[in-house]
C-alpha cells in the first residue's frame, strides 16, 4: 500500500480540482455520447469549439487591457454579416455551375474575410474608443470600459440595424456535399470543417502567445503592466494587437458559424452571454481554462437540449454556473489571487 | 403669559424641525425648482397633449428606474446589470395577481416591490460574496435566467404572447397617470436619499471606495451590499408594476438585457451617485429620443444609437455625468460671489 502511494506521489500535483473538472466533463461526454449517440459529443464540440475562441478572445482582453468587453456579440456579428456579403458575393459571381475547387475554396475566403473585418474593427475600436479612455480616466478604469463596451454594444447592434435592416440573411451550408458518415451517424462538412477551424485557431493562439516573442509580451503585460514596460514593451502596441485579435477571434466565430446562426442585428447576443458564462465558470482573464470552459458550457447546453429542452439552453447552465461559483468564487481554474478588477 | 411662551416654542420648533428635515436631505432650492417644474410640466401648453404627457410619463420611470440603479451603482460600486429583469420581476408578479386573482393593482405593486426585494436578497445574499465585476455580471445571469423562465413558463405568463394586465386607473387619460409615477419618482428620490445621508449612506459609500479599508473599520461589507442591493431591487419591482398596470401589456422583453442599458444610460449620464441625476436627465433625454423616434421613423434604432453613443462619450469625457457639471457650476458661482 505504501508502495502504491509512493509510485503514485509524482503524480499527486495533477489530483487537484482542475483536473477533476476536466475527468468529470470527460466522463459526462461519454456517457452522453453512449447513451444518445455521438451526435450530442459532436454538436458540442463544434459549438464548443467556437465558444471557446470567443471566451479565449475576452479573456485575453481582461487578462490583458482588464476591459470586461460587453461587445463581442457584436464582433461576432461583424464577422456574420461580413462572411455572408463576401461569400454570396462570390458565389453569385461563380454562377450556376462553379467549378468544385473555387466553390469549395469560397468558404474560406469568406471567413478570411471576417477574420480581416474584424481585426479592422477592434483596431478602429481601440484608437477611438479605449486610446481616449485610458488617457482620461484615473480611477474606476474597469467599470468605465465595462459601461463603454455596453454603449459600443448598443451602437453597433442598432447601428446594424439601420444599415442592413432586420433581416435574416443566412445560409443553409457553405459546403454543397453529402454529409459524412461517423459512427453511424450523418455529420454535416459543415459541422466538421468549424470543428477543425476552432482546433487549428486554438493550437495557433496557443503557439503564439507561448511560442513567439509578441505572445510572450502580452503574457507579461497581463501579469504587471509597470514591470512589462521596464522591459521595453511598447504598451500601445500590446493593446492595439489584443483588441485586434480578441474582435478577429470573435468575427472568425461567426463568419464560421454562419450556417447555425445567420447575420442579422442581434445575432451575436447569444455568443456573448455565453462566452460570458464561459469566462466565469472558468475565472477571469484565465485564456487556457477559457478554452476548456468553452467545451464544458457547449456540453451543459447540448446535455439540456437532450434532458430537458432547446428552450431551456440557457435557464439551467446558469443556474449549474451559479452554484459551482458558490463554491469556488474566483471561478473554477481561477488561482484566487486578486487582480485590480475585483477590488 | 404662558401661553404666549408655548406659542413661541412651538414657533421656534416648527421652523427649525423643517430647517432639520432641509440639511439633513441637503435640498437646494434649484433641485427644488426643478422637480416643481416636472410637477407642473404637463399643465403647461406645448406639453399637455397627450403624445407629450406619455413621453413624460416615460421619462418619469426611467428617471425613476435610474434612481434606483445609482442607489447600487453608484453607492456601493455593483453594476446591477440585471436590473430590468427585477423591474419585470415586479411587473409580471402585480399583474398575475391581479390577471389570476382579481387583487387590486394599488396592492399588488406592494406585493410586487416585495417579490423583487426578495429575490434581490436572495441574489445579493448569494453574489454579492464575490468580488466587484463578477458580482456585475452574476447579477445580469441571474436577469438572463429570470428572462428565459418568463419566456418559458407559458402557462404561466403566456410567454412572447404576452399579457395582458388591468389599468391601474378607468380613465384613459393620461394626466392621473402622470401624477402617479411622479409622486412614485419622488418617493423612491426622498427615501434613497434619506438613507445615502444618513449613517447607513455614509456605510455604502465606504464600501464603493474601498472594500478593505471599509471591513478595517467595521463595517461588514456583505451586510450593507445585501441591505443595499434589496431596497433598489424592491424599488425596481415597484416601479414595474407601474409599468405593467400603465401600458397594459407585459412581454418577456421588459427583461431584456437592453432594458437594463438604457436606465443605466440614464443613470450614468446624469450622474453617478447623485440620485436625481438620472431623474434630471430623464426628461430632455426622453423628449429627445422619442422625438427622434417619431421624426425619423424610417431609420428604426436610431434612438438608441443616441443612447449607446452619449453613454460612450460621458464615459470618456465626462464620467461625472450631469451631477458633476452642476456641481462644478455651482462652485464657480460661489467663487464668484466671493
Amino acid at each position: 500500500m505504501a508502495a502504491l502511494a509512493q509510485a503514485f506521489a509524482p503524480y499527486r500535483r495533477y489530483l487537484n480540482s482542475t483536473m477533476l473538472t476536466i475527468g468529470i466533463a470527460v466522463v459526462v461526454a461519454l456517457f452522453v455520447s453512449v447513451r444518445y449517440g455521438p451526435f450530442a459529443l459532436i454538436n458540442s464540440l463544434v459549438l464548443g469549439g467556437m465558444w471557446a475562441l470567443i471566451a479565449a478572445g475576452l479573456a485575453l482582453m481582461f487578462g490583458v487591457m482588464n476591459i470586461p468587453n460587453f461587445a463581442q456579440g457584436e464582433f461576432f456579428m461583424v464577422g456574420s454579416f461580413t462572411a455572408y456579403f463576401v461569400y454570396s458575393a462570390i458565389n453569385n459571381a461563380l454562377g450556376k455551375n462553379p467549378p468544385s475547387a473555387l466553390a469549395a475554396l469560397a468558404p474560406f475566403v469568406g471567413i478570411a474575410a471576417a477574420i480581416g473585418v474584424g481585426a479592422i474593427v477592434g483596431v478602429l475600436v481601440e484608437k477611438l474608443l479605449f486610446a481616449p479612455l485610458r488617457k482620461r480616466t484615473r480611477e474606476n478604469w474597469v467599470l468605465n470600459a465595462f459601461l463603454l463596451t455596453a454603449g459600443l454594444a448598443v451602437v453597433m447592434t442598432n447601428g446594424a440595424q439601420i444599415i442592413f435592416g432586420t433581416s435574416f440573411r443566412g445560409i443553409t451550408r457553405y459546403w454543397d456535399v453529402d454529409p459524412i458518415q461517423i459512427l453511424g451517424v450523418n455529420v454535416s462538412v459543415d459541422r466538421l470543417v468549424s470543428l477543425a477551424i476552432a482546433l487549428v485557431t486554438i493550437a495557433l493562439f496557443w503557439l503564439f502567445l507561448s511560442r513567439t516573442q509578441t505572445g510572450r509580451a502580452m503574457r507579461a503585460v497581463a501579469q504587471d503592466e509597470v514591470g512589462a514596460q521596464m522591459q521595453g514593451i511598447d504598451l500601445g502596441r500590446i493593446y492595439l494587437l489584443t483588441v485586434a485579435l480578441t474582435c478577429a477571434l470573435a468575427a472568425l466565430a461567426g463568419g464560421t458559424l454562419l450556417f447555425m446562426f445567420p447575420a442579422y442585428p442581434t445575432t451575436g447576443i447569444k455568443a456573448l452571454y455565453v462566452s460570458w458564462y464561459v469566462l466565469i465558470l472558468a475565472g477571469l482573464g484565465n485564456v487556457g481554462g477559457a478554452i476548456i470552459g468553452g467545451f464544458m458550457v457547449a456540453l451543459l447546453q447540448t446535455l439540456t437540449t437532450y434532458f430537458v429542452g432547446e428552450a431551456w439552453q440557457d435557464v439551467v447552465p446558469i443556474v449549474i454556473i451559479v452554484l459551482i461559483l458558490l463554491f469556488k468564487p474566483s471561478g473554477l481554474f481561477g488561482s484566487g489571487v486578486k487582480g485590480i478588477w475585483e477590488q | 403669559m404662558e401661553t404666549t411662551e408655548k406659542n413661541v416654542t412651538v414657533s421656534a420648533r416648527v421652523p427649525s424641525l423643517f430647517t432639520w428635515i432641509w440639511n439633513f436631505m441637503g435640498f437646494s432650492w434649484v433641485g427644488v425648482a426643478v422637480f416643481a417644474i416636472f410637477a407642473v410640466l404637463p399643465l403647461i401648453p406645448p406639453f399637455n397633449r397627450e403624445d407629450l404627457v406619455r413621453w413624460q410619463i416615460g421619462a418619469a420611470l426611467l428617471g425613476a428606474q435610474a434612481i434606483a440603479f445609482d442607489f447600487t451603482a453608484g453607492y456601493i460600486g455593483i453594476v446591477n446589470f440585471g436590473f430590468a429583469a427585477f423591474v419585470g420581476l415586479g411587473g409580471y408578479v402585480s399583474a398575475l395577481l391581479a390577471v389570476r386573482f382579481g387583487v387590486s393593482p394599488w396592492i399588488g405593486m406592494f406585493v410586487g416591490a416585495f417579490a423583487s426585494g426578495l429575490l434581490g436578497f436572495l441574489t445579493g445574499a448569494l453574489t454579492l460574496r464575490l468580488r466587484g465585476i463578477f458580482a456585475a455580471v452574476m447579477t445580469w445571469f441571474v436577469g438572463l435566467a429570470l428572462l428565459g423562465l418568463t419566456r418559458n413558463l407559458t402557462d404561466l405568463t403566456r410567454g412572447a404572447l404576452g399579457l395582458n394586465v388591468p389599468a391601474l386607473l378607468e380613465t384613459s387619460s393620461n394626466l392621473p397617470y402622470y401624477y402617479i409615477i411622479f409622486v412614485m419618482m419622488l418617493i423612491t428620490l426622498l427615501v434613497l436619499r434619506a438613507i445615502v445621508r444618513s449613517h447607513i449612506g455614509l456605510a455604502f459609500r465606504a464600501i464603493g471606495q474601498n472594500v478593505e479599508a471599509a471591513r478595517a473599520s467595521g463595517v461588514n461589507p456583505t451586510y450593507y451590499r445585501v441591505l443595499n442591493f434589496t431596497i433598489s431591487c424592491a424599488f425596481a419591482g415597484w416601479l414595474g408594476s407601474f409599468y405593467a398596470h400603465f401600458y397594459g401589456i407585459l412581454t418577456p422583453d421588459v427583461m431584456a438585457t437592453g432594458k437594463t442599458v438604457e436606465v443605466l444610460a440614464d443613470a450614468y449620464i446624469g450622474g453617478r451617485m447623485s440620485l436625481w441625476g438620472g431623474a434630471v436627465a430623464a426628461y430632455p433625454f426622453v423628449f429627445f429620443l422619442e422625438w427622434l423616434r417619431t421624426s425619423l421613423s424610417q431609420f428604426a434604432g436610431l434612438n438608441l444609437v443616441i443612447y449607446g453613443l452619449s453613454l460612450i462619450l460621458v464615459m470618456i469625457y465626462y464620467p461625472g455625468g450631469l451631477a458633476e457639471a452642476y456641481h462644478a457650476l455651482e462652485r464657480r458661482l460661489r467663487k464668484d460671489k466671493q
